[in-house]
C-alpha cells in the first residue's frame, strides 16, 4: 500500500493505492486518524486500491467511529469495483459515507 | 492457455501477516488455470486470504513464528476444496462465529465473508504433525 495526502481547506483527502490487508492495517491507521482529530472533513480516496479484506474495512468502520465521537466525518470517495464489493458483502453500505 | 477441469496444488506460507499477498498471489495463479468468472475468482481469492488471515489472528494469536502453514486448492468433478493445515493453538470451533450482521464494529468480518463466499465451513482437527485443519467447498460452474 502506498499513500498520498493533500489537503483542500478544512478537508484531508487521503489517497490510497494497492492492496489493503491485515499487514498494513496499522500503517493506514496511522494515516488516517491523526487526519480525523485534525481536520473537520477527511476523504479516503479509494480508486487505486485494487484489494481490500476484512483488516481494510475495519480500518474503514473504525475511521467512521472516531470521526462521529468527535463530530467530525470520513467520506470515502472515487471507490474501486473490488472494494465496493466487499463493503457491500460487509453490509456496510448504508453505515459509511459513500461520497 | 486451456483451462483446466481438475486441479490438486498446494504451497506453504510463513504464518505471517507478510505472507498474506503470497497466499493472494498463490490462489490468484490456481484460479486463473480454471474457467471460472473473475468475480468469482477475486471472492474465493478473499475467502483464502481470510482464512488464512485467521490463522495468524487466532491460531496463533499475531505471535512472532518460523512456523509454516500449509494451504491445498483442489478442484475435482465440480467440487472446489481448500484446505489449511497450521500447528497453531486447537481452533475452539463453538467460538467461531462470525459478527451479527447490524452490529457494526470491526472484527468477525473474515469469518462472515468466508461464509458468504463458501457453501461449507468444516473445522478438523489435523493428522500429525498439524493441529488443525479447516476445510471449505463449494460447487463450481464451470
Amino acid at each position: 500500500m502506498s499513500y498520498k495526502v493533500t489537503e483542500e481547506g478544512d478537508v484531508s483527502i487521503v489517497h490510497l493505492d494497492g492492496e489493503i490487508d491485515m499487514d498494513v492495517t496499522e500503517k493506514a491507521k496511522e494515516i488516517i486518524m491523526p487526519l480525523i482529530e485534525a481536520k473537520k472533513e477527511v476523504h479516503l480516496n479509494l480508486k487505486e486500491v485494487q484489494y481490500m479484506d476484512s483488516s481494510g474495512i475495519s480500518v474503514l468502520i473504525e475511521s467512521h467511529q472516531k470521526a462521529n465521537e468527535l463530530g467530525k466525518k470520513v467520506i470515502l470517495k472515487d471507490i474501486s469495483k473490488s472494494v465496493l464489493k466487499v463493503i457491500m458483502m460487509a453490509k456496510l453500505e448504508q453505515i459509511l459515507n459513500l461520497g | 492457455m486451456v483451462a483446466l477441469r481438475q486441479i490438486s496444488e498446494q504451497r506453504d506460507f510463513v504464518v505471517s501477516s507478510a505472507s498474506l499477498k503470497d497466499v493472494r498471489s498463490f490462489s490468484r495463479e490456481v484460479f486463473e488455470k480454471v474457467n471460472i468468472e473473475q468475480d468469482l475468482k477475486d471472492e474465493l481469492v478473499l475467502a483464502i486470504a481470510e482464512a488464512a488471515q485467521n490463522i495468524v489472528k487466532h491460531a496463533y494469536q499475531g505471535e512472532d513464528t518460523e512456523d509454516k502453514m500449509e494451504i491445498k486448492i483442489s478442484l475435482k468433478n465440480g467440487e472446489l476444496e481448500i484446505g489449511f493445515f497450521d500447528k497453531g493453538r486447537p481452533v475452539d470451533k463453538e467460538n467461531v462465529r462470525h459478527r451479527k450482521i447490524d452490529d457494526v464494529k470491526p472484527g468477525g468480518l473474515g469469518t462472515f465473508f468466508i461464509q458468504q463466499i463458501m457453501d461449507a465451513v468444516v473445522f478438523k482437527e489435523g493428522e500429525k504433525p498439524w493441529i488443525n485443519h479447516l476445510i471449505l467447498t463449494k460447487k463450481i460452474n464451470y
